[in-house]
């Protein structure tokens, strides 16, 4: 395979992960919440600045550049605090809305990742400001029958193919699992069966959370920097990739993302300036998906909704 | 229904008349004096008392709701009076701050959110269609007038129909794939809309970019140009008065066309649509009509918005018209109450004037106005002004 094309295709399954990652949480979450859970973009980059955070407070201490060590630390804490962070949310908010019309909790999550959001600018020591999020891997990587290929890449795919085999190990292997899936089928059936359902819907926060976290980490990388406001965009990505593949499947999330992220590198490819483009193009995708597929592609023809 | 309205009427009729009147009187002068002192307010201290008068009010209200109950009856009664004294109210209004260009200024702002969310409130509130766009719909009004305007010399008035045309075709394009999808679905929809509208925008050259457009004339109506200051009794009323009554006049329409509609047929299949398409569908409306009509009236009132604030500011970017502009609106609908008219209006005046009078809280102020809304869906989930059964026979 010529080079180019090899670049582009490692760049296209780059960005598809790191939209799955996020995309795959919103649909978990509205799969057992009945909800979008609409800060869920604002969530997952919160990480980035968790993990700067700590890998910060670490230098001071040992002062020196950013060894892989504290950043590894850095980032697994930051994925964990991540993941409460979603929990603390509901746990505050947004399970007040269990029972209140869709649209309530919508506009409410809306004004959460708002909160969130200004939280970061404020709390974050000169968080309005870009800040230089630092490359998890810079150096490229020799791959039998590939060539040289960014070590980024290859790290963002192999963390994500672990992260999902991780989720559905959880989701059809595991008591919790089980559980979850009874709460998204039928809430009041699983309650029937002794499954408490607020600390499924708490288990659900945290599992989406982390996995929005590592997202949330690579976005950042991948960019190279991170913003207080990069939430706006990785949401309404995410969102729209588990939308388009259809709400509460899994692999409906990812063959989303995947779309997206095709459409993405080809119009940065092939068409002069179209980076600035990329997200009209993504979003008519989106619309004539819809048109032709109401409910999504996977929407209605997978029983088994998670 | 015919029992409660019967017990209204008599309820009412047992009370003498001058308590009604002093009510409605006192009731709009109040609630106009105090929605001055809000605009003037610049002591921290005074905003925050106004605020706890105004939460202990609603508070009130949801304690004791025979209190709401009078006051409906009141305006029942006199609803001739009740109207005639909120036009004199508006039209004295800018007299008593002529002084303060920037209470003014908020004011119109204030009048053309409560237009956007009128028309929001048509598809979220009576139809219960989640649209994440109308700030699209604003946008494409503000910028179809400001560009024929400044490359075509087109005067507002001609600028107006216009941009509402174009807006609504925009509006029919968009309600096309409304036809099939629903809810969340139909919500990402509309955001994807109002995305690429954004997009297209800042990516245009001939819409000027992320810069935007600037130097749209001001308005001139019978030789008097918008940009000078009203002179009557040998009063000077600052420019910005001109766009203030513009406005007003605009939230009347858009009050009086809300009002006719609900009352009509189609308000009722947008209700009927909202409680359940599918039977609404059974009993032969056309569902795919009324929800397409929806979309078509929410762009061409958002439009006369847009078009209004374009040559108020006679600057406009793309920045003024982002998703977040959507969903303040769309917060502003529910935060009011969902199809409750003044609920809506309340909540336009609430959501606009409460960022700019947290500016003591400086950098904390958005951060603020996002724990304020999520604090209101929690502690009156219904909206401020809940929506009301439909009652027949005891009005009009």
């Amino acid at each position: 395979m010529s080079g180019i094309l090899v670049q582009q295709l490692l760049n296209w399954l780059t960005l598809g992960c790191i939209y799955a990652l996020i995309a795959v949480g919103f649909s978990l979450l509205f799969g057992v919440l009945k909800v979008i859970h609409f800060s869920h973009g604002d969530v997952a980059l919160v990480a980035p600045f968790f993990a700067l955070a700590i890998v910060q407070a670490m230098i001071s201490s040992a002062a020196g550049t950013i060894d892989p060590a504290s950043l590894i630390i850095g980032c697994v804490v930051a994925i964990m605090l991540t993941g409460l962070l979603g929990v603390l949310l509901d746990w505050l908010v947004i399970r007040r809305f269990r029972y209140a019309p869709p649209m309530m909790a919508l506009v409410a999550t809306v004004a959460l990742g708002t909160v969130l959001r200004e939280a970061v600018r404020h709390l974050f020591p000169n968080g309005s400001n870009p800040h230089a999020f630092p490359h998890l891997a810079t150096s490229r990587i020799a791959l039998p029958g590939l060539g040289e290929v960014p070590t980024f890449s290859v790290l963002v795919i192999v963390a994500s193919v672990l992260a999902v085999a991780l989720l559905f190990f959880i989701l059809h292997r595991t008591t919790l699992g089980v559980r979850i899936r009874a709460v998204s089928q039928d809430l009041e059936a699983a309650r029937l069966m002794a499954i408490d359902p607020s600390r499924i819907f708490w288990a659900t926060f945290f599992i989406a959370s982390a996995i929005g976290a590592v997202g949330g980490l690579f976005f950042a990388s991948y960019a190279g920097v991170v913003r207080f406001d990069f939430g706006i965009q990785a949401g309404l990505i995410g969102f729209s990739a588990a939308v388009v593949g259809g709400l509460g499947s899994m692999v409906g999330a990812i063959i989303g993302s995947l779309l997206i992220a095709g459409l993405d590198t080809i119009v940065q490819a092939t068409i002069p300036d179209g980076t600035s483009y990329r997200l009209v193009f993504a979003f008519l995708l989106v619309i004539l998906v819809l048109v032709f597929k109401p409910s999504g592609l996977l929407g209605r023809v997978i029983v088994e909704k998670v | 229904m015919s029992m409660a309205s019967n017990t209204a009427s008599t309820a009412v009729s047992r009370r003498p008349a001058a308590v009604d009147l002093v009510t409605v009187a006192g009731l709009e002068l109040g609630a106009a004096a105090f929605l001055r002192q809000f605009l003037v307010a610049e002591d921290w201290r005074v905003i925050v008392a106004i605020l706890a008068v105004m939460g202990a009010g609603f508070g009130l209200l949801q304690w004791r709701p025979q209190i709401e109950q009078r006051i409906i009856d009141s305006f029942a009664r006199y609803r001739v009076f009740a109207i005639v004294l909120g036009v004199a109210i508006a039209i004295a209004a800018p007299v008593t701050m002529a002084d303060n260009s920037y209470a003014l200024h908020l004011l119109i702002l204030a009048l053309l959110y409560a237009v956007l969310a009128l028309a929001l409130n048509f598809q979220l509130g009576s139809a219960n269609i989640p649209n994440f766009a109308t700030g699209a719909s604003y946008g494409i009004g503000a910028y179809a007038s400001a560009l024929v305007a400044i490359h075509f010399g087109v005067s507002f008035w001609l600028a107006l129909p216009f941009a509402a045309f174009v807006a609504t075709v925009f509006g029919f394009l968009l309600g096309i794939p409304s036809m099939r999808t629903r809810e969340s679905y139909l919500a990402l929809v509309t955001i994807a809309f109002g995305v690429v509208i954004h997009q297209l925008l800042n990516n245009f050259e001939w819409t000027g970019g992320p810069n935007g457009l600037v130097g749209i004339p001001a308005p001139t109506l019978f030789g008097h140009s918008f940009a000078s200051p009203i002179e009557i009794f040998g009063l000077s009323l600052p420019s910005q008065v001109n766009f203030y009554y513009l406005s007003a006049l605009l939230v009347v329409v858009a009050i009086v066309s809300a009002h006719r509609l609900h009352a009509s047929r189609v308000g009722l299949a947008w209700n009927a649509l909202r409680a359940d398409e599918l039977a609404a569908r059974c009993q032969g409306i056309n569902v795919t009509w009324y929800k397409v009509l929806a979309f078509a009236v929410d762009a061409f009132l958002a439009a006369f918005a847009g078009t209004i604030y374009a040559f108020y500011v006679s600057f406009i970017s793309p920045d003024n018209f982002t998703f977040l502009v959507s969903v303040t609106i769309m917060t502003m609908v529910i935060v009011g109450g969902m199809d409750n008219i003044l609920g809506v209006i309340v909540g336009a005046f609430l959501l606009t004037l409460l960022p700019e009078k947290l500016r003591v809280f400086s950098d904390y102020r958005i951060l603020f106005f996002g724990v304020v809304v999520i604090l209101f869906l929690i502690i009156r989930p219904q909206g401020l002004f809940p929506q009301r059964l439909r009652r027949y026979g005891s009005e009009a």
